[in-house]
């Protein structure tokens, strides 16, 4: 057979393949450990490669009933002393702050409690609670809870202005001939290739006047500008593609054309119309430059933990949790247009 | 009468259909583009003027530097992103054990978002951060290496290299789909008339891959010369300029002085002019390789 190797170059592809997982792993499953990590745990060096669970804490009991607790960076320095408290309210606030342990003081105290009987230091593992940046991130940074429902909006009005008028546009392509259709798929071309910045900021203007600045429908009208041209592009072939007879049989059974487009059509072409859908949410829930340019008060997820990575530079692992909200859906989706993006450029199944 | 009637209205329906499309693009297209042309060559008093604009943009901070940097990276970025994919895709199109799996792997990236991305390599470059201490582990290094303050080329080289991981997945998918056309039997037949694997790569494989390559490299291209959101949220502002780096840069960075709207428009037509130029030489090359083809085939 032609594609036999002989060991060496089968060990060299080996090679260079489990390289490229290596390249692809590893960046993924640090940034996975850093959205997971308290910000004690951000603060040291060098930093765990994998999320951890739990906090282990070294705890001596000191004169008036007060307790000084250890920590371990891993720096080579062993226990180094962190703080001394006995109130529990103090101590509860420590523990959440810094170890994303959310254990009620007087339950710490409690525990605690048991060093006195030897008057020996004791190690304390307390389970972290997991997902106390999801929370902190939520909490701390503005218009993150206000910006994750104003992207779902958004991308939902993108995929249902795109869907519409590109599958209109998409049927005509593919079923008529007519004066000005060379021209119109080249027009379609550059649409679709037009820079973003380039009509976001004259879009600013047009959309004040229209009184639609620094609104959700706004957003979804600059967004779905290429993805209209691209919806157009992808419906078309499929529409080429779906059998003309079983349209024409629709007609001579008394449907009209509407209910021939809605019956017979339509369900025919839903993969690309999905596939479609999909590079519309995609569009409007990843982009950052025109939500900066176009929005005020109503901001994006994406613009949100753009600007939370800018603002704070402590606690990154908040803008870390909150871009794994941000990244989550994407990746749902990516894999599920994964088959038609194959289908697009020729067949192949991924 | 009557059937001259039905054959008027025959003929309106593909007009008809994409009525509401013309509409749109007339009035959320055509119109600020138009605006935006027109703000371009009026000057900050308010008068008509060919040059001013593109002069004050010329004379803006960092303005060289955004120009070279875009068009580096851009090149750079395009022509590793293709090495990698190539080599990958070649290598991932053989049938074999895990080969699914490789691929589903290789396409998260695709997924991610720009800002996650930037996140991602953020913590990873500064000097706590996971990079240095995978180094460690691994007792490459004793000290910890500070990234986060390279400036000029090495800026945009290390860009270059965060698109590369974050891109090359999604090009391999396109040239993965590509080599589908490449029938075993074709491979036999040259092996039989005595070609070599070299041959067969450039005179077989490549061929096969050209039109999806052309169309990709165009769209990725297109897609580099628009960097600016790693730039920034990675370095920061005016570390690395790129032309829409400075598009932000005026609108978010400082939005309130006079100069700053008027530059933010000036090099936003600039980017724009750039493209649609990258946007013709594609037509160009497609249609020439399209008829290259049909003559081969005649």
């Amino acid at each position: 057979m032609v594609n036999r190797l002989n060991p060496i170059q089968k060990a060299s592809v080996a090679i260079i393949l489990t390289g490229m997982l290596l390249i692809v792993a590893i960046p993924l499953m640090c940034f996975v450990t850093v959205s997971f990590s308290n910000a004690t745990e951000m603060s040291q060096f060098p930093k765990n490669l994998f999320p951890s669970g739990t906090v282990s804490v070294l705890v001596a009991p000191e004169e008036n009933n007060r307790y000084t607790v250890y920590y371990d960076y891993h720096d080579g320095n062993g226990w180094t002393s962190i703080i001394t408290l006995s109130d529990a309210k103090k101590l509860e606030r420590h523990f959440t702050r810094q170890y994303a342990v959310t254990v009620p003081g007087e339950q710490l105290l409690k525990d605690f409690a048991a060093t006195r009987e030897t008057g020996e230091p004791r190690v304390f593992t307390y389970r972290k609670d997991t997902f106390y940046n999801f929370t902190q991130f939520f909490k701390i940074v503005p218009n993150a809870a206000s910006g994750l429902k104003n992207s779902i909006i958004v991308s939902l009005l993108t995929i249902l202005i795109s869907l519409t008028l590109g599958s209109l546009a998409g049927y005509a392509l593919a079923r008529y001939n007519f004066k000005g259709k060379q021209q119109l798929n080249v027009g379609l071309l550059i649409v679709r290739m037009f820079p973003t910045v380039g009509i976001s900021i004259p879009m600013a203007v047009l959309l004040i006047r229209m009184g639609l600045f620094d609104s959700l429908i706004g957003l979804a009208i600059l967004y779905s500008i290429p993805n209209i041209a691209l919806t157009s592009w992808i419906t078309s072939s499929i529409f080429i593609g779906i059998n003309k007879e079983l349209e024409e049989a629709s007609l001579v059974f008394g449907g009209n054309s509407v209910q021939t487009f809605l019956r017979i059509t339509l369900p025919m072409a839903f993969p690309a119309m999905a596939a479609s859908s999909m590079y519309a949410f995609t569009t409007a829930w990843n982009d950052t430059i025109s939500a900066l340019i176009l929005t005020q008060k109503n901001q994006t997820l994406s613009l949100v933990v753009y600007k939370a990575i800018g603002t704070t530079s402590s606690g990154i692992q908040y803008a870390a949790a909150g871009s794994i909200i941000l990244i989550l859906p994407a990746l749902v989706f990516t894999f599920i247009i994964r088959k038609y993006i194959g289908q697009m450029w020729g067949g192949v199944s991924m | 009468m009557n059937e001259k009637k039905r054959l008027i209205s025959k003929n309106a329906t593909p007009y008809i259909l994409l009525a509401p499309v013309f509409l749109y693009y007339a009035v959320f297209w055509l119109y600020p583009v138009l605006a935006g042309v027109r703000e371009v060559f009026i000057d900050m008093n308010g008068r008509f003027s060919l040059t001013a604009n593109f002069k004050m943009m010329a004379e803006s901070a960092l303005f060289t530097e955004s120009v070279v940097n875009t068009a580096t990276f851009a090149a750079l970025s395009v022509l590793l992103q293709y090495f990698f994919a190539l080599l990958l895709s070649i290598l991932l199109a053989r049938k074999f054990r895990g080969a699914k799996l490789l691929m589903f792997i290789a396409m998260i990236p695709m997924a991610i978002t720009p800002t996650a991305t930037a996140i991602i390599w953020k913590t990873g470059l500064v000097k706590d951060g996971w990079i240095n201490s995978l180094l460690m582990y691994l007792g490459l290094i004793k000290k910890q290496i500070v990234y986060m303050n390279v400036e000029g080329m090495d800026a945009v080289l290390l860009l270059v290299l965060i698109d590369t991981w974050t891109v090359t997945p999604s090009v391999m998918v396109i040239l993965i789909a590509g080599l589908q056309g490449l029938q075993v039997e074709m491979k036999e037949a040259a092996y039989t008339f005595g070609a070599n694997k070299l041959q067969i790569l450039k005179d077989i494989t490549l061929p096969i891959l050209r039109p999806s390559i052309t169309t990709s490299i165009i769209m990725r291209m297109i897609a580099a010369l628009q960097v600016w959101s790693i730039a920034v949220m990675v370095l920061g502002y005016s570390k690395a300029p790129f032309l829409v780096e400075r598009v932000a840069f005026y609108k978010d960075a400082i939005p309130g002085v006079d100069t700053s709207s008027k530059l933010a428009f000036t090099y936003s037509f600039m980017t724009t002019i750039v493209v649609l130029a990258a946007t013709v030489i594609y037509l160009r090359v497609s249609n020439r390789g399209k008829k290259a083809a049909e003559r081969s085939e005649a």
